[in-house]
């Protein structure tokens, strides 16, 4: 037998003809190409029972009820509860984007202590006995040497049952230092003292008002609870609701808007007091509703003249004149205060001005009009009983001097702190907790603040989240996401009703975290006496469902607690503040020619949470492009400065420099630029971190003269090419 | 095996997007990326390649300052009926990855057949498709809020808007449970028409006449579904692409921004389509 | 010339006359070679390359499906039953089995497995499911049992009477289970549960009458009829 090449030639084709008649090929291409098409590393999601949880977002103050989609126990969706009464269905962008942060990366997984520089972000996990006793020896430390007061603690809210045990904590103590990060409310406080007589705050009907003046609100852009005002913008045009924005730039509300009228930044005031002056000079004004109404009538008269008025807010003196006809003749006008989101206070002539408007219409307390609301009492905790220690640590004048002196009208001033620690102040702090919120990040001059927390010796962070200020702290204890756990949420946010919302564990918690009013409690009990006995409960729950009582099992049910039937503080107000300078910007005219104010905007988280992946997804290429942030700016004043679409630029102001790229708007008056907040971050992790510009770090506090808030509207600039 | 089916009429699944209410906050964008397992990238600011089913555009009226005015416009997926069914994507793809509905009306989108041509990309007049060019990648934890009712897509494949059609399908689960031949208007909602705080969105079946959106659109089925409400107007409605997302402005100059008008060309005017 | 020429061609006529002759003779083993390879490959596609292309897995432990069948009182849909939302439950979890097992029941071995090894530790059973399909699929079980009053017989055949887990085959380069492509290499089937490919779905389809026309490109049903 030959074996030569036609026999093996042979034995091929023999081969071949048998594995085309076999089903190997045919079998192998059919499952090559199911290997083709899945990949190991392309996620299969697990399938299991769907089920819907609700519960409340507590990302912003607006409290909206979420329900939450999960398959077996992992949470797969946020979507809004039908039929809460905040948000019905509803939900906004960040609420949407909970679940990246609940399962993220940037999540602080157990409780950490500093190894390294500050800064570093160098870490050793610890155990929860063993940070809870660090904080605790600490604090025992300082308490002993009669230095309590040199405690402070920085918190996003003061309302609800954890802030309340935090500052209870502090009361037990003895420090008076519980500071609350500046915000809308700090204006809205202090106006309603002062014009009303009682501590409270104003809610707004405006799903009924048929005339609308915003004084640069956010209506659809974040203000007030913002799924409840998009909801109810939506409903104004088939209403023939007039809605009139003055906004220095066409935001999303000015354009939604009947009428955008393109102000001055900064002279809201102005321009309040002027309609009023108006209102007053036509006999059109409820004079019953203002106290002192004689005095206000000819001062109005004599300082707010409106061609005055015009020059001072560059609004033509025929449209001032048409919006206090419009106004004054609305069967329920109604006037906003609070610029964007409302996140920065505004002062309080302006407060009291477009509040004294809302007088002058006669809506204090009707229907789609302003509403003077006492605060919401219900945790009803006995008095602390404080040791000599604590007694004279509160005694201490504030860290921050606020309820003093020249301070006196002013409860919080979280904007002097950095005065406060860096030598000149009452004395040296040594320790700072921080709650709720990302100073480092969102604070006015966040670069100084930072700087200032040199002179700090210990800082321990509760954030669940690596943020700026995490990053600066020695200690870090974190706190639940709200998703995983059970707290009370008291909604105000312009709601003309108490909201009291039950944020519930959506999810058991993902990492070693614990609920912060848990480690308050613990960390209290492993301390002396007077502490511990100011914490009687066992835990947070048995805390929280104490301080719900009657209302407890109508949360559990509903997952909401609403009040309507008020008793509002009062109807009329006394007037104040008319008299104070404007608030200006910082910086002269010669050097810094432009003036640069911010925006908020839904897409960008400016308070607290940094943007998640989804939401800096959406934000557009003129706002970011890489890692490059841009400044919206006029195209005439652009090119005035030889600036053309996407150009380098150097914005420079008198606290900070930085590098942008322009982005030409016709919606922004000429000489104003504006740029988002809620950029810059250099914390979180590369979906966020190197992104656009910090606006706070352009920017410093300008002091409010009658109570010292932080009013700054904006600061002049200048921009030149790169 | 049962095989008597009541056949119900051919359903077709649309929207209408009022734009006087749309705020451009951008709900719907994330609505639907955490509905639909959309992945994302570290650097999103490149739009040609950033992944968004439904994108919210900016629209000007070009005027200069004070009379600046902005209009945002939501684009998902416009599933394009064309001719009885010839999507312009439908029509040119090679792999019959994608495919018209003649009963839902919806355009799907299977990825498994798909082996990334771009082809449907090219056809389609509204940016509505998007490529995978990289494999997705969830950092670390977040691969837990994956849904398992939409597939995660893997690099190479396109992807689109499907008028969140597993939706649907659990709908229908439902509606067989409960005896109910057809599935009714609340019970399949896109998660974008969902999220929307201004309820600017409005889906349902433009075939039945007990649907809200049929109510808003009142489509002319003889006139190539041109809508009988004069706010509404379609994208691109003269190429003839018989979408069925409708717009509604009472902005002419917005009416006038879904199409490329000359100067002298009345807005709205749809010529018939050829045959 | 005459003579050379005559002997070359005589020489010539030898050799095709030999190489006739090898090639009648050689034939044969081109032949045998040819058979030889055919049959070389046969074995190999139908006999070598299935014991190659399939792995086993045993299931976690032994589960007795008749006997548990006898035990309550629905069948099948005691425990693999619709949920409220017209979704199907599948393979039950931990919690439906504890409604009984939360102590052992019985005395075997693969219960006292169950019940340290899971129940005691609430660890879910990483069953291995004969019939998963892959993430493009979306099987509606409401739409057959329901809809269509089908059987489970029908398309999992007989595990309801079986004692013992089978073992778990898969295709080693697909990962998915030999049920779905069927036991069979070629393909071949002799009952409607022997396989579960898109091929068999679209078969039962045609002889039911329910292909519709809705697809615009391929005349049949739309694609996300059975995909997502």
């Amino acid at each position: 037998m030959k074996v030569d090449r036609r026999s093996f030639l042979s034995f091929v084709i023999g081969g071949a003809a048998g594995t085309a008649l076999s089903p190997l090929p045919w079998k192998l291409m059919d499952d090559s190409s199911i290997w083709s098409q899945m990949w190991p590393w392309t996620p299969v999601p697990p399938d299991g029972e769907a089920t819907y949880e609700n519960s409340t977002c507590s990302l912003c103050p607006g409290g909206c009820g979420i329900s939450v989609r999960k398959i077996d126990n992992r949470a797969v969706k946020i979507e809004g509860q039908p039929g809460h009464p905040v948000n019905d269905g509803g939900i906004c962008i960040l609420g949407l984007s909970g679940l990246q942060m609940l399962y993220g990366p940037t999540r602080i997984k157990a409780p950490m202590k500093r190894v390294g520089e500050r800064g570093e972000s160098k870490w050793q996990e610890i155990s929860w006995d063993e940070a809870t006793q660090i904080l605790a020896d600490k604090l025992t430390d300082i308490r002993n040497r009669g230095e309590a007061h040199t405690v402070a603690a920085i918190s996003g809210s003061d309302s609800g049952t954890v802030p309340a045990l935090l500052q209870r904590f502090l009361t037990a103590y003895g420090s008076p230092n519980f500071i609350r990060m500046p915000s809308g409310r700090d204006a809205d406080e202090l106006a309603v003292k002062t014009l009303f007589g009682e501590d409270g705050r104003t809610g707004y009907d405006v799903e009924n008002a048929d005339y609308i003046l915003s004084f640069g609100s956010g209506l659809v852009d974040g203000w007030g609870s913002p799924v409840r005002m998009i909801a109810a913008a939506s409903t104004w045009k088939d209403k023939n609701v007039t809605v009139v924005q003055v906004d220095p730039r066409l935001s999303n509300s000015a354009a939604k808007a009947t009428r955008w009228l393109p102000i001055n930044p900064g002279t809201e005031a102005d321009l309040a007091l002027g309609i009023a002056a108006l209102i007053v000079a036509n006999g059109a004004a409820d004079s019953s509703a203002v106290s002192g109404f004689g005095v206000l009538k000819a001062e109005l008269l004599a300082g707010y003249e409106t061609g005055k008025v015009a020059q001072t807010t560059g609004i033509e003196a025929g449209a001032i004149v048409e919006l206090a006809q419009g106004f004054a003749r609305a069967d329920r006008p109604l006037a906003l205060c609070g610029r964007g989101k409302g996140q920065t206070a505004t002062s309080l002539r302006e407060t009291a001005a477009i509040y004294l408007l809302n007088a002058l219409a006669g809506n204090i307390n009707q229907d789609g009009g302003m509403w003077a609301i006492p605060e919401a009492d219900y945790i009803q905790w006995p008095e602390v009983e404080t040791d000599t220690i604590a007694s004279a640590g509160l005694r201490q004048p504030r860290i921050d001097g606020a309820g003093a002196g020249k301070y006196a009208n002013a409860r919080y001033l979280l904007n002097r702190l950095s005065e406060g620690v860096n030598g000149s102040g009452p004395y040296p702090l040594q320790m700072l907790m921080v709650a709720g919120a990302n100073p480092c990040h969102d604070l006015s001059d966040s670069a100084g603040f930072t700087g200032a927390l040199a002179h700090i010796p210990f800082i321990v962070s509760f954030s669940s989240f690596q943020d700026e200020t995490a990053a600066m702290a020695d200690l870090l204890l974190p706190d639940h996401v709200y998703l995983e756990r059970y707290e009370d949420v008291p909604v105000a946010a312009g709601l003309h009703q108490r909201v009291i919302g039950l944020s519930k564990p959506v999810v058991s918690p993902q990492f070693n975290t614990r609920h912060l009013g848990e480690t308050l409690i613990t960390t209290a009990k492993a301390m002396d006496a007077p502490m511990a006995d100011a914490f009687p409960w066992d835990d947070y729950e048995t805390c929280l469902e104490e301080s719900l009582a009657e209302k407890w099992d109508a949360l559990m049910e509903e997952g909401v607690w609403v009040e309507t039937d008020i008793d509002p503080i009062s109807d009329t107000i006394r007037v104040a503040g008319m008299n104070a300078p404007a608030i200006a910007a910082e910086g002269d005219e010669s050097g810094f020619p432009l003036l640069l104010i911010p925006y908020d905007t839904l897409r960008i988280s400016s308070r607290t949470v940094g943007d998640t992946p989804f939401m800096i997804k959406t934000v557009a290429d003129t706002v970011i492009k890489g890692l490059d942030g841009f400044v919206e700016i006029n195209p005439q004043t652009a090119s005035d400065a030889g600036l053309k679409e996407g150009a380098l630029a150097t914005l420079t102001t008198p606290r900070g420099e930085t590098r942008v790229r322009v982005h030409l708007f016709e919606g922004i008056k000429p000489g104003v630029i504006a740029m988002a907040r809620g950029l810059g971050h250099t914390a979180y992790d590369d979906y966020l971190a190197g992104k656009g510009v910090n606006f706070n770090e352009l920017i410093g506090p300008v002091e409010d003269p009658s109570c010292g808030h932080d009013v700054a509207w904006g600061i002049r600039a200048k921009l030149a090419k790169a | 095996m049962k095989h008597e089916q009541k056949h119900n009429p051919p359903m077709k699944y649309g929207m209408a997007i009022d734009l006087d209410k749309c705020t451009g906050c951008g709900a719907c964008m994330v609505a639907c990326m955490s509905e639909n397992n959309v992945p994302f990238k570290k650097d999103e600011s490149n739009k040609l390649d950033s992944i968004t089913w439904i994108r919210v555009f900016k629209l000007t009226n070009g005027k200069a300052y004070p009379d600046t005015d902005i209009c945002y416009l939501p684009r998902p997926c416009q599933h394009c009926e064309g001719h009885d069914g010839h999507s312009p994507c439908v029509s040119v793809c090679p792999a019959t990855a994608t495919d018209y509905s003649r009963e839902t009306g919806i355009v799907s989108q299977i990825y498994t057949r798909c082996f990334g041509c771009r082809y449907c990309m090219a056809a389609c007049p509204y940016h509505a498709r998007y490529f995978n060019w990289w494999d997705p990648v969830w950092p670390e934890g977040m691969e837990k809020y994956l849904s398992p009712n939409v597939s995660p897509r893997m690099r190479g494949v396109v992807e689109k808007c499907s008028f969140c059609f597993h939706r649907y399908q659990q709908a229908k689960n439902e509606a067989y449970l409960n005896g109910e031949s057809r599935v009714s208007e609340e019970a399949y909602q896109t998660a974008c028409t969902q999220a929307c705080p201004a309820g600017a969105i409005v889906f349902g079946d433009l075939n039945n006449p007990e649907h809200r959106v049929h109510q808003i659109v009142r489509p002319d089925t003889k006139n190539g579904n041109k809508s009988r409400n004069p706010r509404a107007f379609r994208l691109l409605e003269r190429t003839g692409t018989n979408t069925k997302v409708y717009y509604l402005s009472s902005r002419e100059w917005v009416r006038r921004a879904g199409d490329n008008y000359l100067a002298h060309e009345k807005t709205g005017q749809v010529s018939k389509p050829h045959h | 010339m005459g003579t050379l020429d005559k002997n070359a061609k005589e020489v010539m006529d030898d050799d095709a006359a030999q190489a006739a002759d090898s090639k009648d003779g050689a034939g044969g083993f081109i032949i045998l070679f040819f058979i030889i390879g055919f049959a070389a490959s046969m074995v190999l596609g139908w006999v070598i390359f299935p014991k190659l292309l399939y792995s086993e897995k045993q299931q976690p432990f032994n589960f007795n499906h008749a006997m548990h069948v006898e035990e309550v009182d629905e069948g099948c849909e005691s425990c693999h039953f619709f949920r409220d939302d017209g979704s199907f439950s599948g393979v039950p979890k931990l919690a439906q089995c504890i409604d009984c097992h939360e102590e052992p029941m019985g005395e075997s071995e693969d219960e006292a497995i169950f019940v340290e090894q899971y129940v005691a530790m609430e660890r879910e059973v990483p069953w291995l499911v004969y019939s998963r399909q892959p993430d493009c699929v979306f099987f509606s079980h409401a739409a057959h049992i329901i809809g269509a009053e089908m059987d489970c017989v029908t398309c999992h055949g007989n595990i309801g009477e079986s004692t013992e887990s089978r073992p778990y085959e898969y295709n080693r380069i697909t990962n998915y289970s030999r049920d779905i492509w069927g036991k069979n290499i070629a393909g071949f089937k002799k009952h409607s549960w022997d396989r579960m490919k898109m091929d068999d779905c679209a078969q039962c389809h045609k002889e039911a009458g329910l292909i519709h026309t809705s697809s615009v490109q391929t005349g049949r049903d739309a694609c996300f009829v059975c995909h997502k």
